[in-house]
């Protein structure tokens, strides 16, 4: 995709609403930016570069060429200078040499080091918050230079002096407090399973399951809550594959959330949400732990769940599957009567959501299944896929009305491959791109569907 | 001349050994908390060095995003590479390095002239095209500082003072040698009069000194220590252990909020 001009400020006014009291408190964070907060920023960003490898080796070598700045999806729709991802790791970069490089304290803004200051403060919150932390940048650095490392630190220090948004803080004090991002609390969750239970009972005329709780189960699946509200052939294609494929299961109402939030906001929370899952599978003594269609979840899952609240060893598959490497896998046995018919009518292309494919590796299994079940299987163009796909434009917590103009932005390199295919549907496992992508086809006058992979799964298979 | 300027040498390197020992050593006691790696990423300690020999050796990344960057920016490195190689054969160990090659006192003369020349040339081409993409991109000009125009700064003159002197006539080279060798045997000598070699001597130190606290410290193997590079695939397969929170031992921690 062409880069754009330049347009300076173009996004400088998209800002995500501020969490307030209410939200913060109950996550030990500062009700209020407290009146010392810049050296408590710094003491925490020193906290930082002392834990963090990722982070002072990337503040200290980019050597800013530039190779990432074309590209990120906010800055090729947008044009912000800042969204250029050595741009907004300089907003960070620029303080570090102030306060804790030897140049920066000789030399000072000759050597490009800047005091952290309110407008400083401002230019953090406004840009760390239009990166989804999709990683495309650093597929391209030559050192491998992680933007999110960069974003992840920068929200850690500003959530330590109260400065986060309303929708992360929200979202993960809930999953906190109930159990997923939603607030769904038992009573609905448990309602919306058997009003599912019927829909699937009508569809097929036979007694599909979505169970809750049921202790003893082969498989605990926690899908992104979003899957049972919004996504509800996504959860019934897991329905249906599980009864199809003779494996017992359960959701659980006290980890009913894949979805990470934490990930978003701080180390802790990233920690305490994900020790959910570990938790109840442990409870509900299942043998395998699967993690249905959500992007970062299967990299907080995938990546950090052993790290964070391991070892997982009193499982029988002692690590986190996803529900595309089963299904995958079923198929490749030809466990699975598949018919591709049920899907006619339907160009489908895939979208590698960004965390699957970039932090997860997992590009192959769902265009398996896809290959599978549609007879109309497209890919998007060269450079837009599996490692080098371009992020929805909500990910990392962006999720957010209010960040709409930065969202459409973002969206736009990947309407524009998906036109490219010529597709009227697109698959992709992750709940985020499918809460995002149906605004931004909206947004750019693009007539198509959106879908699950398990929902065409679903769709094809034959009981 | 006096022996100011290898002393001034001697301080140069020094400050340039101990920084760097300082900046690596900071990178390498740093932990690395969690699994960042890159996929797809490599299963393997082979896979990862290959992935690493890829990036350095043949910068990768950089060819996958821009091609037409990667010319300039490939050649420059390697022929900095090959400048240092050449000045140790033709400086330090000319004596070994004609052995090896087998090859007559002249004949080793005229390839250092002709090899040497062409290699700082093409230094020099590079450097010039990697600050004009500097000046004339308008993405990389945005995001250029002035330290990115130092370092590119001083590099060129570096380059340029010692083409300068491989391409004309009267340098005396053999006194050069001499200035070389006695330096690193702790038994400086003063260096040949030419002002050209006093230049490239002085900037040569400038570089040293403002290696380790600049951008150009990454000069020092900065990818080996990137863990969205350097660490296997295999979050699963093998438990990663984040040296500062063990707390995952303790099982029965309540989760509430």
């Amino acid at each position: 995709m062409k880069a754009p001009h330049l347009n300076p400020g173009a996004s400088a006014g998209v800002k995500a609403h501020r969490a307030k009291k209410d939200l913060l408190a109950p996550l030990g964070l500062p009700a209020e930016r407290p009146a010392d907060w810049r050296e408590r920023a710094l003491s925490k960003f020193d906290e930082l570069l002392r834990q963090r490898r990722s982070l002072r080796l990337y503040l200290d070598i980019c050597v800013r060429c530039g190779a990432c700045a074309d590209q990120c999806q906010f800055f090729l729709g947008g044009g912000d200078p800042n969204n250029m991802p050595v741009a907004r790791a300089e907003l960070l970069r620029k303080v570090y040499r102030r306060y804790f490089t030897t140049a920066g304290k000789l030399a000072g803004r000759l050597a490009g080091a800047e005091e952290l200051t309110e407008g400083v403060l401002d230019q953090w919150y406004t840009y760390f918050y239009q990166c989804s932390e999709c990683r495309r940048c650093a597929v391209f650095c030559p050192f491998g230079v992680d933007t999110a490392e960069i974003t992840a630190a920068a929200r850690e220090i500003m959530a330590c002096i109260g400065v986060a948004p309303k929708y992360v803080v929200e979202v993960v004090k809930k999953a906190r407090e109930v159990g997923n991002n939603l607030g769904i609390p038992e009573a609905a969750w448990r309602d919306s399973c058997q009003f599912l239970e019927q829909e699937l009972k009508e569809e097929t005329g036979k007694d599909i399951k979505i169970p809750v709780n049921e202790s003893g189960a082969e498989v605990l699946l926690v899908p992104p809550s979003a899957d049972l509200f919004s996504n509800t052939d996504t959860m019934m294609g897991y329905a249906k594959f599980f009864h199809a494929a003779g494996l017992s299961w359960t959701t659980s109402t006290y980890a009913s959330e894949a979805g990470n939030f934490g990930l978003f906001l701080n180390y802790e929370q990233l920690r305490q949400v994900n020790r959910r899952l570990v938790e109840s599978a442990r409870q509900l003594r299942v043998k395998r732990l699967v993690i249905g269609e959500c992007g970062h979840a299967w990299r907080a899952a995938q990546a950090f769940m052993d790290t964070l609240n391991g070892p997982l060893d009193f499982l029988e598959a002692p690590r986190p599957e996803h529900i595309c490497e089963l299904a995958a896998r079923l198929i490749r046995q030809g466990g699975l009567k598949l018919d591709k018919a049920a899907n006619d009518g339907l160009a489908v292309t895939y979208h590698d959501p960004c965390n699957l494919a970039r932090a997860a590796g997992l590009t192959e299994e769902p265009r398996e299944i896809l290959r599978a079940v549609v007879r109309d299987f497209r890919e998007m163009p060269a450079g837009t896929t599996r490692e080098k796909t371009f992020c929805c434009g909500a990910g990392g917590g962006l999720l957010a009305d209010e960040l709409m103009d930065a969202r459409m932005k973002g969206a736009q390199p990947r309407v524009e491959a998906f036109r490219a295919t010529g597709a009227d549907c697109l698959a992709t496992p992750c709940a985020i791109c499918k809460a995002q992508l149906p605004v931004a086809f909206e947004h750019y006058g693009v007539q198509a569907t959106v879908s699950g992979v398990m929902d065409l799964l679903g769709k094809s298979i034959q009981l | 001349m006096g022996l100011w300027l290898p002393v001034l040498l001697y301080l140069a390197a020094a400050t340039f050994l101990l920084g760097m020992g300082w900046r690596l050593a900071t990178w390498l006691r740093t932990p690395v908390p969690l699994k960042i790696v890159l996929t797809p990423g490599p299963k393997s300690s082979a896979g990862v060095a290959r992935r690493l020999a890829e990036e350095m050796l043949g910068f990768r990344s950089l060819f996958s995003a821009d091609r037409l960057f990667w010319i300039p920016a490939w050649f420059f490195h390697l022929s900095l590479v090959l400048l240092l190689a050449g000045h140790v054969g033709g400086l330090l160990i000319p004596q070994c390095a004609q052995a090896a090659l087998g090859l007559t006192e002249n004949q080793f003369e005229r390839l250092a002239q002709v090899a040497g020349g062409a290699i700082g040339l093409l230094a020099l081409a590079s450097a010039l095209a990697l600050l004009f993409r500097r000046l004339l991109g308008e993405r990389p000009r945005a995001i250029s500082t002035f330290s990115d125009y130092f370092a590119l700064g001083l590099l060129l003159l570096t380059i340029a003072t010692g083409n300068q002197m491989r391409f004309s006539s009267g340098f005396d080279l053999p006194h050069a040698r001499l200035f070389v060798s006695g330096w690193l045997a702790f038994h400086p000598v003063p260096p040949p009069a030419a002002p050209m070699f006093a230049a490239h001597v002085l900037l040569i130190c400038a570089l040293l000194i403002y290696i380790p606290f600049s951008k150009l410290v990454h000069l020092g193997g900065a990818t080996l220590f990137s863990p969205t590079l350097n660490q296997r695939n295999d979050p699963r397969e093998r438990r990663h252990i984040n040296p500062w929170d063990t707390r995952s031992a303790n099982a029965h921690e309540s989760s509430a909020p």
